[in-house]
């Protein structure tokens, strides 16, 4: 154990006199803190907006005077995206994704007006958070201090006399590794301190924890590759080349190429020819506007025969209103299908994204990143369901009104003139329908579960790296 | 010392260095890659037009037959508008990854429609993909330094380095021949996916030339770079250290940084808001008196003030109208989000001149048509189709007239810019 901590401690004193390697500590520390301030507070104050977007449309749909139900249908609402506590450090696809949804009628809008749709364009690195930090510089620094571990000591010939005093092989590589491991540790320490603001801000201690963990992996699994290219180079810049390369290749280079490799081979209809085809099958469902269309001629059978009347007329209830209902519910139907094949869809080029991860930890980890933080794709895609819930409750609860408390005569005559149209209304009471929308991430179980493959995908990278390392301990020759 | 066996000597030297012919050969797959696959893009939106011209006509016929008045007809019409890929943006897709190039427009108030667009799959939208011109602006310079920063050093570092300079003619030369031998290859490398990818979409020469001068004049500024950080005289794993720090200040940090002083500094009304705005007038026209909708609608159209009386409970010019003064109402605010993107994409541009493979991007991305401009120039031609939409339905629903599907074959259409 003490020559452990001889080697380590030496290693130590070696970074410390160097001053490239004090300025790379320096260049990380200070990336570090500004990412982290920046996205803290872009983060929290981003969280207070939408909060505040979310209460205001809330009070401002229940404001609404005594109007035509279908009016409210139209009038719409709005759900938003809070970001959960975690992002933080990883606000994954927040920023290219809509944070806001526009909910009425008859409609599923897409999530609009993505931030970075009206940002300036200046370089193809989204936005600079603790991720990236962690994620991309993080490697780099650790190759600038370890590339050299091992091969420093044979260039300079210590590495023959320190094994024929005794050293094994494998303490030469612990001591070496545990150098690198104490510098991985600490630079982990400003990560820690944003989970435990993120606890402290209603995260589960345990997500948290799971987060650290799958950085602390991550940067393992870099200096585990350091110490192995370190053994077995010959030269220092061959390390350095082949260390360079493989950041380059896992980090800049294979998440993109996966990127374009999911969009040729499963290529997304876009919303336009989507609402084509729609409409195609939405004149077959017919129009829940038009209660005279012969689409409705079933329901007014039904109704007729149930209540054992002759005419519409004499319905107790309202005919257009059921005919909105009875449409609507129809048309959600064809919508979410609709909805779902587009979900289907980028989850399988996600998955196509995700298989890249045996062959970049980066890939790995920043899956397993948004899984844990929640602000992954299927952070996004419960979003919009949860929206869809919203839309369809209060369209329906409107509608509902529309049949029950709203009379078939008026309703009809509505447009005769101003007299008519002011008679066509219900009470602004009816607006209660609406319920509140807070969106919050998933339960860390699921997210866990969510992150599991991709943890999965580290610890057998760390396994490897692990079983190599012993081999190469065992061949370590001067 | 004759120049071409000098030039040849160092071929030979180039082919046998493992390490070199491993970065040109990445360059050359990755440039392969890229070109194929905006090639393969641009087919794919070309094919996606000509279906949607084709659908969209079909499904407005549809439409039309079943009307039997002009109100209904600007109702259930809609028309496509789009802007086509230029034959070059396969090299740059730029924002037509992200901001819509497609849109379905109708009668309706144009505010509530036109900032529709596809919403891209966020999870490959947060890498971005591969195109040409982020492999020419953000990874040849990567391996530009790759390929020279051990050239000198590492002939040091085998002390060789002496009795290359003693042998040569003069001090520099060989350095010279050897760094340029590379950075000829790699430019090579380069350009010619660039060069096939564009005979192959009829690109035009102009165009190709001018982006082929721009990647080598970036691959020059590189090389530069590490020719400075040569004059360092330090140890071949120093230099790449410091070169590769270069790489991330100029590539990622001041660029990352630039973004967030830029949108900082002007700030851009979020667009949520224009929704809200026009969609808050639109509905609160239905419980106004009618006056109250027709009369700024007259400020603007003085033409329909003897149409402008509004009997039923319920008319279409009315119906329009209030649209129309749902756009009004949001039209300083639309017009402060269209002036502060292009004022960002101003500040985008100065602030590009600190980075250059920001600013070879963008440059690229202007040459492509894919720019911040273009996408703007764009929406102006749908608001312009839109107008020519409303003055063709205006002049028969204003007076009156009756719905005549023969009428409507001379409904304006769509042409685009390019």
């Amino acid at each position: 154990m003490s020559v452990l901590l001889t080697l380590a401690a030496g290693e130590w004193r070696f970074w410390l006199r160097s001053r490239l390697v004090l300025a790379g500590f320096i260049i990380m520390a200070c990336v570090l803190a500004v990412t982290s301030l920046v996205t803290v507070t872009r983060i929290d104050a981003v969280q207070k907006q939408r909060l505040e977007h979310q209460v205001a449309a809330e009070e401002r749909f229940l404001a609404q005077p005594d109007r035509h139900p279908h009016r409210m249908v139209h009038y719409g609402h709005y759900a938003y995206r809070a970001p959960g506590p975690l992002a933080i450090i990883d606000p994954g696809v927040d920023r290219v994704t809509g944070q806001s949804i526009f909910l009425e009628g008859h409609r599923q809008n897409s999530a609009m007006f993505a931030e970075t749709r009206s940002g300036a364009v200046l370089g193809r690195f989204v936005e600079l958070t603790p991720a990236v930090a962690y994620q991309v510089l993080a490697p780099l620094l650790l190759i600038i201090l370890g590339h050299s571990l091992i091969i420093r000591e044979r260039e300079a010939g210590t590495l023959a006399p320190l094994l024929a005093q005794g050293v094994r092989p494998v303490a030469m590589l612990g001591g070496k590794a545990l150098a690198l491991a104490s510098v991985i540790l600490a630079m982990t320490v400003p990560l820690m301190l944003l989970a435990v603001r993120a606890t402290l801000n209603g995260e589960s201690a345990a997500s948290a924890f799971n987060l650290v963990g799958a950085y602390t992996l991550y940067l393992l699994i870099w200096g585990g590759l350091i110490l192995l290219v370190s053994t077995l180079a010959r030269h220092r810049g061959i390390a350095l080349g082949i260390l360079a390369a493989f950041w380059v290749i896992s980090t800049i280079i294979f998440p993109r190429l996966a990127a374009s490799y999911a969009s040729v081979t499963y290529p997304a209809a876009g919303k336009i020819e989507t609402d084509l085809m729609m409409a195609r099958d939405i004149r077959e469902v017919g129009d829940g506007h038009d209660a005279s269309a012969p689409t409705h001629d079933h329901l007014r059978e039904q109704l007729l025969s149930d209540y054992g009347v002759a005419r519409v007329e004499d319905l107790p209830v309202n005919f257009r209103g059921m005919v909105a209902l009875a449409s609507e519910e129809k048309l959600t139907r064809l919508l979410n299908q609709y909805a779902d094949d587009q979900m289907l869809r980028e989850q399988q080029q996600a998955a196509l994204v995700h298989r890249f991860g045996w062959v970049s930890p980066f890939i790995a980890l920043g899956n397993a990143s948004r899984a844990l933080a929640g602000s992954d794709l299927a952070g996004h895609h419960r979003f919009l369901r949860e929206a869809e819930a919203l839309r369809f409750s209060f369209v329906q609860g409107l509608n509902t009104a529309h049949a029950h408390d709203l009379s078939y005569a008026d309703d009809a005559n509505r447009n005769r003139d101003d007299a008519a149209m002011q008679q066509a209304r219900v009470s602004a009471e009816n607006w209660k329908v609406l319920s509140d929308f807070r969106f919050t991430p998933s339960p860390p179980e699921d997210r866990l579960k969510a992150a599991t493959p991709f943890l999965m995908m580290l610890t057998v990278w760390a396994a490897g790296m692990l079983a190599v390392l012993g081999l190469a301990a065992g061949r370590l020759r001067p | 010392m004759k120049r071409p066996s000098s030039l040849l000597r160092e071929a030979w030297l180039l082919s046998r260095d493992r390490a070199a012919i491993f970065w040109l050969a990445l360059a050359l797959a990755l440039s392969v890659f890229s070109v194929a696959s905006g090639v393969e893009e641009v087919r794919y939106q070309r094919g996606e037009l000509a279906k949607l011209i084709e659908l969209d006509e079909a499904d407005r016929n549809a439409e039309l037959a079943r009307q039997s008045d002009w109100g209904g007809a600007a109702y259930y019409a809609f028309h496509l508008t789009y802007d086509p890929p230029s034959d070059l943006s396969f090299a740059a897709l730029g924002q037509r990854e992200s901001a819509a190039w497609k849109h379905r427009i109708r009668m309706l108030s144009l505010e509530g429609q036109i900032h529709e667009a596809d919403a891209p799959n966020p999870e490959l939208a947060l890498a971005g993909r591969i195109d040409f011109s982020f492999v020419a602006a953000y990874l040849a310079p990567l391996l530009v330094i790759f390929l020279l920063y051990d050239l000198r050093s590492g002939e040091r570092a085998a002390g060789r380095m002496e009795l290359l300079t003693a042998t040569a003619g003069r001090a520099e030369s060989p350095w010279r021949m050897r760094a340029a031998m590379r950075i000829g290859a790699l430019a090579g490398c380069v350009l010619l996916p660039l060069g096939i990818g564009g005979s192959v979409m009829g690109a035009p020469v102009a165009g190709l030339l001018l982006m082929s001068m721009a990647v080598v004049l970036h691959v020059l500024v590189w090389w530069a770079l590490v020719a400075l950080a040569d004059r360092l005289s330090v140890a071949s794993t120093t230099q790449l250290s410091i070169l590769v720090g270069g790489w991330l200040l100029l590539a990622v940090l001041v660029p990352a940084t630039g973004r967030i002083l830029v949108e900082r500094a002007i700030p851009v009304p979020s667009g949520a808001e224009i929704l809200l705005a026009q969609r808050e007038a639109v509905n609160a026209a239905w419980d106004l008196p009618k006056e109250q909708t027709m009369i700024p609608f007259i400020e603007r159209h003085p033409e329909w003030a003897e149409h402008s009386q509004i009997d039923a409970g319920f008319d279409w010019k009315w119906y329009y109208a209030f649209q129309q003064v749902g756009d009004q109402s949001a039209e300083d605010i639309s017009a402060a989000y269209t002036r502060g993107r292009l004022k960002r994409d101003e500040a985008a541009r100065l602030s590009a001149w600190l980075s250059p493979p920001a600013f070879l991007e963008r440059y690229l991305q202007s040459l492509a048509g894919t720019d911040v401009r273009s996408v703007i120039a764009y929406e102006q031609s749908v608001r312009d189709f839109h107008a020519e939409l409303r003055s063709f339905y205006y002049a028969r629903l204003f007076p009156g007239q009756d719905f005549r599907i023969a009428e409507a074959a001379g409904l304006p259409e769509y042409s685009p810019a390019r």
